[in-house]
């Protein structure tokens, strides 16, 4: 909202001249200042002249000869513009005079005649926005000869004020100036509300059928206006105010809507079928065409002023084009009605409008305010668009809204605030504030009816607050019972270091998901990740979804990053997906998912290899279980989106919790991700929960046994069943077990492989000897030929 | 005596011999020919047998003296030489050091997630603990327990994101805020509760340089028997001065939430003109960074506490905001492009 700071002082006298102050003033009362704007005249070397005489110029048709009194003489100078008459006040640019924009006015010869100056629009003098002909200045309010810079109400200060949502009295310059009021401890002038009537009483009618959605409804005749401009004054002050100026009735009652917060709509009341008002809900099938010209279906809920038959307008929100005030208007009905808030909230947001009455109207202004807001339009009118109140102003408000009474407590302040306030400091900051307070603790306190905000003693302490100041409360840094950081979050933050210990880098990304996304995943039509928790109202079809993987995630950023020419990306992302589920939310379970792809970092001119594959994503995997002091099974298995040959489920405490290995090619291609992709992606819960701590075990200082066996195996029994085997057959002093060696080909068979295995033994007591673990030996290697068909080599 | 000129010249070629030599065998070989077993200098010991005794202790001193002084010649140079060669050997096994190194490099925690860790920390040392929460939440935690009015502008479907789930179409929402997970704190603990909820957070805004559907935020709570408006200020100051350095300066300015009254906004100093003005700040010299609280009394009242009991402050800080603010970020939409030239800045 913009309140230009000449406004705010005709109601209160603000001490000192630095706008600034002020604007700190208002900040520190709640009434945040967005934006501070000075206004200063647009342009020099203009006075105010009297036209002395019009004459045709002799050469051109079209142009005019004018002769002026500029107060210390008289001049001639040629003009375009019709709109004018002798007698009439304009502004004159002398020679060297800059207008708007900065054109700089000189002697011009026109058609053989020389003109020293011109006379300008509003335009030309940065004014208004008419440029169709010459500003004409009101007989009241300028001089000739005085210089029109001077004469405006410039410089002047424009602050852009942020006014929150429980606020409905700081909606207003007059409510802005009761703050400073009582900011400053300076009076505040009060409400105009006088009018003179004249004339037979009105013949309009109203009829509240929904005396809920309007408690009061008023209304008033002003007879005999002429539609034409506004007074330049109060063009500027509403143009300064944001708000474009349209015609002296309209003009009005925007003015006085700004000036004390009560929306007001004028009617052509020759437009007004039987000259009635009616307030009630619309009906189904129902139909209006409001202001802004768009032809709108009402909702039965809508609430509307309509006349005996047709909808007019949608109350507090928007009038109706059907009584629109035009050009032709000579008599108005003016409505100013007190609305339920709410109804002009949900109004305004069925029919996606904002207007300024429905900005106001949906914080609920002050039930005391239209018949005093009436009668100062109404005289407003008839002072400035020449028309006359009729008698009879028409006020239904069968149930009059009390008082709001609060009690509060003597301590209440304290207890909130922590700070000590006097009963005699809490009486005059709530007087200031226009609460009526009775009584010194604990105090009984009567709340304006323009604060529907206040019901309860917390509101009263946050009036206290804001006038008394926030920046008086002292500071006090009062500490918890310290429970610390608790496990789930310890682990959870171990998890994704280990990660970029390991080189990966963590993404972030939108929770949603399309159906494509899932699509491209390639995963069986059984698959949970295809049952998704859809978004009711998503911002598009590829959001359309709660993302059911973090996997289009991941791989999406590895796309992204070999598009944009990397050799090598390895990322992760932690967070929640989504499934369908019987509790009162969705399921929403967190994950760890991973992917790495292409040149592994440094290795090219060393020979290793260079690309990552499936055991990348083993071997990352591994180094988090040990970081979290998991203990895992791996197990080969064929899972989408996985290559089928290169997959592995991992089991904890005997429980799926996900699966390593390489991304499907064809997944992979559908991703547009060229090379084999290193692919983990893991149900993050069961990781976060507190593992039982690990017992010391002493290191025994007796010298191990160490043997090696190499056994041939058919291609495919897993390295981890051979371990497993022989783990179970060599009993508790095996030690260490180490794969060393692994080949195919000759002089295997076809279809053959040898794993070869460093076995180290050792006992707590007593030193082992070779010959105690013959019969070991023996044990793991008919265990192997047992379980796995395996033979031991050179054995 | 010839045995003593024969040695005496000895001792002299061997040590020429060393002094020629470039190799530690050179320097073996010497040895092997000056005092090994079959050298002249042990032939000359040997001879001593048949040599009377008082010239022998004579002769065996002189004898002996030559061996020991060719011996630590000998010893001396062999360390000479084996110096020399190791120093060979290891220039010739010379490496690039500036060449990278073979573990992977660090990879890097997104800069959110850092300072929502760092926050977090700053709130875990003054004894507050962490709670988390469903992302997809009811509008009962959401709204109705937060004491939001029905025809609250932030329930409509403009500005909310809502999911299909159970009968109600407006039961369950994506949470805008995290503040329903300190309501079901409360439900599930009893005063005192000093507890932070850094989580994801949605609203439905397309994405520009300042909106994302998907952000995070921390929201904290304290409730205890004596808790103002004053332990808010000292609360939020001190988080202030540990983010973003000692002399930060803090402002609290009335505000407006439903949730609680009295309300406050608070803006730190502009750490980039250090409240001067400039362009960061909009010529303020403040920078709006979170809004806070005393907690209102119908919160309490809709978890079982009793508002003439406790009392306690609340607040909501956006914690993408304060990595933009902190890093210079000019625009939100990054931190969500998996772009790695933008991860690796987050080391």
């Amino acid at each position: 909202m913009k309140v230009p700071l000449r406004w705010l002082r005709q109601f209160v006298d603000l001490p000192g001249d630095d706008p600034s102050e002020h604007a700190e003033a208002l900040s520190n009362l709640g009434l945040e200042v967005e934006g501070m704007e000075s206004i200063e005249a647009s342009f020099s070397g203009v006075v105010v002249a009297r036209v002395l005489e019009i004459r045709r110029h002799p050469e051109a048709d079209k142009l005019g000869l004018v002769r002026l009194d500029t107060g210390s003489g008289e001049q001639e100078v040629v003009c375009g513009a019709w709109n004018f008459e002798a007698g009439d006040l304009v502004p004159l640019a002398t020679v060297g005079a800059v207008l708007d924009g900065g054109l700089e006015v000189g002697e011009r010869e026109i058609r053989g005649i020389t003109s020293a100056g011109m006379i300008c629009s509003e335009a030309e003098l940065g004014l208004g926005d008419d440029a169709s002909g010459i500003l004409v200045l009101e007989e009241d309010d300028f001089e000739v000869g005085d210089d029109l810079a001077a004469s405006l109400p410039y410089p002047d200060v424009v602050y852009d004020l942020s006014i929150t949502p429980n606020r409905a009295d700081a909606m207003s310059v007059y409510g802005v100036a009761r703050d400073l009021a009582a900011f400053y401890r300076v009076p505040l002038a009060p409400q105009q509300g006088d009018v003179v009537e004249t004339g037979e009483p009105t013949t309009a009618k109203v009829v509240v059928e929904d005396p809920e959605g309007s408690p009061r409804f008023t209304a008033r005749e002003i007879r005999n206006v002429g539609i034409g401009p506004s007074p330049l004054w109060m063009r500027l002050m509403l143009r300064d105010a944001g708000m474009r100026p349209i015609s002296n009735v309209v003009d009005v009652t925007n003015y006085v809507t700004l000036e004390y917060g009560q929306p007001i709509h004028a009617y052509d009341m020759d437009l007004l079928d039987k000259e009635t008002l009616v307030v009630r809900r619309a009906r189904a099938g129902e139909s209006l065409t409001t202001l802004d010209g768009v032809r709108r279906t009402l909702h039965p809920d809508d609430l509307i002023i309509s006349g005996p038959k047709d909808a007019l307008g949608l109350a507090g929100v928007m009038g109706g084009e059907s009584s629109e005030v035009g050009e032709r208007t000579t008599r108005i009905l003016l409505e100013v009605a007190h609305f339920f808030a709410p109804d002009v909230l949900l109004t305004g947001w069925r029919h996606g409008l904002r207007s300024e009455a429905q900005a106001r109207n949906e914080r609920g202004v002050d039930p005391e305010l239209p018949p005093l807001v009436s009668a100062r339009a109404a005289q407003m009118m008839a002072d400035l668009a020449g028309g006359e109140v009729a008698p009879g102003f028409i006020d239904v408000y069968p149930n009059p809204i009390v008082p709001v009474q609060v009690s509060l407590p003597t301590g209440e302040a304290k207890r909130l605030l922590g700070i000590e306030l006097e009963p005699a400091e809490i009486i005059d900051l709530l007087t200031r504030l226009g609460f009526a307070v009775e009584g010194d603790g604990p105090f009984e306190v009567a709340v304006p009816t323009c604060r529907p905000d206040v019901t309860r003693p917390a509101d009263l302490v946050e009036e206290l607050a804001r006038l008394h100041g926030y920046d008086k409360i002292p500071s006090r840094l009062p500490r918890g019972p310290g429970e610390g950081l608790p496990a789930w979050e310890r682990r959870r933050r171990l998890v994704r270091r280990t990660m970029t210990g390991a080189g990966f880098y963590e993404i972030m990304s939108y929770s949603f998901q399309g159906r494509s996304d899932v699509e491209a995943l390639g995963v069986p039509e059984a698959d949970p990740r295809r049952r998704m928790v859809a978004v009711r109202n998503p911002l598009s079809e590829e959001q359309g979804f709660m993302r059911s993987s973090l996997l289009p995630s991941v791989l999406g950023a590895l796309r992204v990053n070999l598009a944009r020419g990397r050799s090598g990306v390895a990322v992760f992302e932690v967070g929640r997906v989504f499934f369908p589920s019987d509790d009162e939310v969705p399921h929403q379970p967190q994950r760890l998912s991973f992917a790495a792809v292409g040149r592994r970092p440094g290795a090219r001119w060393e020979r290793e290899e260079l690309k990552r594959d499936a055991r990348d994503a083993v071997g990352v995997w591994a180094t988090l279980a040990a970081a979290l002091g998991v203990e895992y099974t791996l197990e080969q298995a064929e899972e989408a989106p996985f290559n089928p040959g290169r997959c592995g489920v991992v089991s904890v405490d005997g429980s799926y919790i996900g699966a390593v290995g390489e991304l499907h090619p064809g997944v992979a291609a559908a991703f547009g991700i060229e090379g084999r992709v290193a692919l983990g992606d893991f149900d993050l819960g069961p990781l976060l929960e507190e593992r039982t701590p690990w017992t010391f075990r002493t290191p025994s200082p007796l010298p191990p046994v160490v043997f090696d066996l190499a056994f041939e195996l058919e291609e495919s029994v897993a390295a981890a069943a051979l371990t497993v085997a022989i783990r179970q057959a060599a009993g508790p002093d095996l030690e260490q077990l180490e794969i060393f060696d692994l080949f195919n080909g000759p002089p295997l068979e076809e279809g053959r492989k040898s794993i070869a295995v460093r076995l180290t033994f050792r006992h707590a007591e007593r030193t082992l000897t070779d010959e105690q673990l013959v019969p070991v030996r023996k044990a793991i290697v008919e265990r192997v030929a047992a379980d796995l068909g395996g033979r031991l080599r050179g054995g | 005596m010839a045995l003593l000129e024969d040695l005496h010249r000895l001792d002299e070629e061997a040590r020429r011999r060393l002094a020629a030599a470039g190799t530690v065998d050179e320097v073996d070989t010497v040895e092997r020919d000056a005092v090994g077993p079959s050298s002249p200098v042990a032939e000359a010991r040997r001879s001593l047998r048949r040599v009377p005794d008082e010239e022998r202790r004579r002769l065996g001193r002189v004898i002996n003296e030559i061996a020991d002084g060719l011996s630590a010649a000998i010893a001396g140079r062999r360390r000479e030489l084996a110096a020399a060669e190791e120093a060979a050997r290891l220039q010739a096994e010379r490496i690039d050091i500036t060449l990278p190194g073979r573990a992977p490099p660090l990879g890097s925690l997104h800069i959110v997630m850092q300072v929502w860790e760092e926050i977090t920390d700053i709130f875990v040392a003054l004894g507050y603990t962490v709670a988390d929460g469903p992302e997809a939440e009811t509008a009962f935690y959401h709204f109705d327990a937060l004491n939001t009015p029905e025809t609250h502008p932030s329930r409509f479907e403009s500005d909310t994101l809502y999911v299909d789930h159970g009968d109600d179409p407006i039961g369950v929402l994506l949470r805008a805020q995290t503040s329903p997970v300190q309501v079901r704190y409360m439900e599930q603990h009893d005063p005192p509760v000093y507890v932070v909820s850094p989580g994801r957070v949605f609203r439905r805004d397309t994405t520009d340089a300042t909106h994302t559907p998907v952000f995070h935020q921390m929201e904290g709570l304290a409730v205890d028997r004596d808790i103002t408006f004053a332990d808010l200020k000292g609360t939020l100051g001190h988080f202030a001065r540990e983010f973003f350095g000692p002399d930060e300066r803090v402002r609290f300015l009335p505000h407006f939430f439903p949730f609680t009254e009295p309300s406050a906004e608070m803006l730190v100093s502009c750490f980039s003109c250090g409240g001067a003005g400039c362009r960061t700040c909009a010529n303020t010299g403040w920078i709006e960074l979170l809004g806070c609280g005393v907690v209102d009394p119908n919160v309490f009242e809709a978890v079982g506490y009793d508002p003439t009991e406790v009392t306690g402050f609340a607040f909501g800080v956006g914690i993408d905001r304060l990595a933009m603010i902190r890093h210079n970020v000019p625009e939100l939409r990054f931190f969500f492009d998996p772009d790695l030239r933008l991860l690796e800045q987050y080391r």
